[in-house]
């Protein structure tokens, strides 16, 4: 006979780990995601001379770095849903706050690539490349602050010790999103910063 | 004589981490050496999507749902591909 705490846990078999909802919206946003990755691809199609020259100026080891910090932070956030699977609370907190300190240290790395390129006079309207890496790149900025708030919320409900190994649907919503976050940058990375 | 199980001393989800970030440096490697053709972007994309596929199965957690969801997320993956693909060929006409 099934134990309430096993109905609690899990929602529907065969479901994605978290809150249905937060599926419906991963799959929303990763639709706008594919259509800009799409208009970019068909963009450069037209000036491919102009994007490969403008992508000279980009700096890879800001992407790269980043890609890197998010793929670990990713890895944190998987290994925060193992800890509470177990009951660990103070170890599941612990490490969501690892990945939102490197979701930190990539909004830095970030905002130090944006400085550069505003120092050096770019825009928005410097052509059509930098128009598509600033929205991109700005439109992907902003999901990354939105993850951090989600994991910082799940963070603070889990020292609280609000997650068991029977509920935790909580802990897996703000995983999914993350994990978004990160699938994201692994494809705008090489597109945008290494393909020519 | 029966040997105890030995403990799992890398975690599946270290594994998958560590390949994703060899394959991250193999993406940045290519681009630091300039290289760029159809050839090299069909690479690069394979990587992208083999990365992106590992995320999906091992870190959402997606390989242990039911087929729909495995289904929407490796159609996605394979319509940005394929845009990203063939919007490269048509620049080289």
């Amino acid at each position: 006979m099934p134990t309430p705490s096993i109905t609690l846990h899990n929602h529907k078999p065969g479901a994605p780990p978290g809150d249905l909802v937060i599926w419906l919206f991963i799959f929303a946003e990763l639709l706008a995601f594919g259509i800009f990755f799409g208009a970019y691809a068909f963009s450069r199609s037209h000036h491919v001379e102009l994007y490969n020259q403008s992508q000279l100026l980009l700096n890879r080891e800001s992407g790269a770095i980043n890609a890197l910090v998010l793929i670990t932070s990713s890895y944190f956030v998987v290994r925060a849903v193992a800890a509470i699977k177990q009951g660990f609370s103070r170890e599941c907190a612990n490490w969501i706050a690892g990945a939102i300190g490197l979701g930190g240290v990539f909004i830095v790395i970030k905002l130090l690539e944006f400085n550069a390129k505003f120092s050096a006079g770019i825009s928005l309207s410097t052509n059509t490349f930098y128009m598509f890496y600033l929205s991109l790149t700005v439109f992907h900025f902003m999901h990354v602050i939105l993850g951090m708030v989600i994991l910082t919320a799940v963070m603070l409900k889990a020292r609280r010790g609000g997650y068991t190994p029977e509920d935790h649907t909580g802990v897996e919503t703000g995983a999914s999103y993350w994990h978004m976050v990160d699938l994201v940058w692994i494809i705008l990375f090489p597109l945008v910063y290494v393909i020519r | 004589m029966n040997h105890p199980p030995q403990p799992h001393f890398v975690r599946p989800c270290t594994r998958i981490w560590l390949v994703l970030v060899v394959l991250t440096a193999v993406t940045y490697s290519i681009g630091e050496a300039g290289l760029g053709g159809k050839n090299v972007m069909l690479f690069v994309l394979a990587i992208t999507l083999i990365k992106s596929q590992m995320i999906a199965s091992y870190f959402m957690g997606l390989r242990k749902t039911s087929p729909m969801w495995r289904i929407i997320m490796g159609s996605w993956l394979v319509i940005v591909g394929g845009m990203i693909a063939s919007a490269y060929l048509m620049g080289l006409q």
